[in-house]
């Protein structure tokens, strides 16, 4: 058992550096030292629709797969994303995308007509693959992009708060008005901490511990190539 | 509209022609002792368990309004049904009590060949088929479970009357297979709103038509292996 507990703290460790590495790969580096525009600004912002709707596809499957208690932890995850606080008069994180569109001058059409990136299509696949292996690895690879966008997690900044940053300084729109990225800027801290949480119980095994570590690996991989991808969509944007 | 309502009245024939199948008739007509009764209980509570993976998965593939409504679904399931103050798991841990069952005898349950098998199968069309032949696949369990559609009871009533008839206790006891008979009716009711938005052509309902007859062939599987195995228990 005390064998388990300080392999899960490396584990946690090891979780924690490979979140924070990913900054450091070219894909991330390319997206992030983008110049935005507004026509940037759209498309980005409709291609995180996706995402997460991605996100909803591949948590709904670690649901299916994960022990009961496991289940009811991702099912209260899914209240947040997919239809919202409604006791604290929070919206689903769909509708809140939509609406931060609406900064950039985006209608709720612009979101339907626009089609998917190749490269983005093709990384949800990859996701949804993920998703349906085994449970631990599953949970690791779709929690993992949750503790990429933790900024407690992650020095110098989430994925979220980097690109609110940037849409804020070469579009001027303040993050407060970002209310997706504002929103995920809050939630991913919350949500960052599931993975440990479920660690806890179920990877008290070296083996347990490398499916989850497996699992990120893989993820945060597919996170790269598509972070790649749309910092192709942006260049080919002027 | 025609081609929905032509749809469902497809899905009803289905559900009630269950009760007929040879397999359903074994497992009701076979005589209920507590030994008998505590099997069935502990293995419900496996099938709910097998409910919840299907579920997630058809979650997992459904458009997002379908998704939405999947999760409201679940709520009670997982969660916390307002009827019974507590999630369907719990419930029938607790349904168990009445018949001298402990939550070990749930945790430590071992899933017979024949259920495994069936388990499986209910698996595989929720994650590997179209998402309306899996999201069908898992309502028509609570469809065949709707006392409103199926004459003569769903599946939770003629059980929770057999503990009734022939142990002698009150269906009312019996909470889990009580609340199912009103559950099952609001979910599959529910869940059969969508039909109405998602089967627009003949293909789309030939997707729901094919996962109903896979479910009900696995169901029918699944009942004649409770049966099989119940005989068995003196």
């Amino acid at each position: 058992m005390a064998a388990g507990a300080i392999g899960l703290e490396n584990m946690w460790r090891e979780l924690v550096r490979l979140c924070n590495e990913q900054f450091e790969s070219r894909p991330f580096t390319r997206l992030l030292n983008s110049k935005i525009t507004k026509l940037r600004a759209q498309h980005y912002s409709i291609q995180m629709a996706y995402y997460v709707q991605n996100r909803r596809d591949c948590w709904g499957y670690v649901q299916g797969s994960a022990p009961l208690p496991v289940k009811q932890i991702v099912w209260r995850h899914e209240e947040d994303e997919l239809v919202g606080r409604k006791a604290q008069g929070k919206v689903d994180h769909i509708t809140l995308a939509i609406k931060e569109g609406e900064v950039f001058g985006l209608s709720a059409e612009a979101f339907e007509k626009t089609a998917r990136l190749d490269g983005g299509e093709v990384c949800f696949s990859a996701w949804i693959h993920l998703a349906q292996k085994s449970w631990l690895e599953a949970i690791a690879a779709s929690a993992i992009l949750e503790m990429r966008n933790s900024g407690e997690l992650v020095e110098g900044g989430s994925l979220s708060r980097r690109i609110a940053a940037i849409f804020e300084r070469d579009l001027g729109i303040p993050m407060k008005k970002q209310v997706n990225n504002a929103e995920h800027v809050v939630m991913d801290v919350e949500h960052a901490h599931l993975l440990m949480q479920v660690a806890k119980r179920y990877a008290t095994t070296p083996s347990a511990q490398e499916a989850i570590l497996c699992g990120a690996r893989e993820s945060l991989m597919i996170d790269r190539v598509y972070r790649g991808h749309l910092a192709d969509m942006l260049e080919s944007l002027d | 509209m025609d081609l929905v309502k032509n749809l469902c009245g497809q899905l009803d024939q289905m559900v009630n022609n269950q009760f007929d199948s040879v397999e359903f008739k074994a497992l009701l007509d076979l005589p209920l002792t507590l030994e008998r009764g505590r099997f069935y209980v502990v293995q419900n509570a496996l099938y709910t368990s097998n409910r919840r993976d299907c579920w997630g998965y058809v979650q997992g593939a459904a458009p997002l309004d379908v998704k939405r409504v999947i999760w409201e679904h679940e709520s009670d399931e997982l969660i916390n049904d307002p009827r019974a103050g507590m999630d369907h798991y719990n419930l029938t841990v607790k349904q168990g009590e009445v018949i001298g069952l402990k939550r070990e005898d749930f945790d430590n349950a071992q899933v017979p060949a024949m259920v495994h098998a069936c388990f499986h199968a209910w698996h595989h069309i929720a994650m590997r088929s179209h998402w309306l032949t899996a999201y069908t696949a898992s309502h028509m369990l609570e469809r065949r479970n709707n006392g409103k559609i199926v004459k003569g009871g769903g599946m939770s009533y003629r059980v929770g009357k057999k503990f009734e008839n022939e142990l002698g206790i009150n269906l009312k006891r019996m909470i889990s297979l009580d609340v199912h008979v009103v559950a099952d009716m609001e979910h599959s009711e529910n869940i059969s709103e969508m039909f109405e938005k998602y089967a627009k052509t003949p293909e789309d309902c030939e997707r729901v038509l094919e996962g109903a007859r896979e479910s009900m062939a696995i169901d029918r599987a699944y009942r004649g292996a409770l049966g099989f195995y119940m005989e068995r228990i003196n």
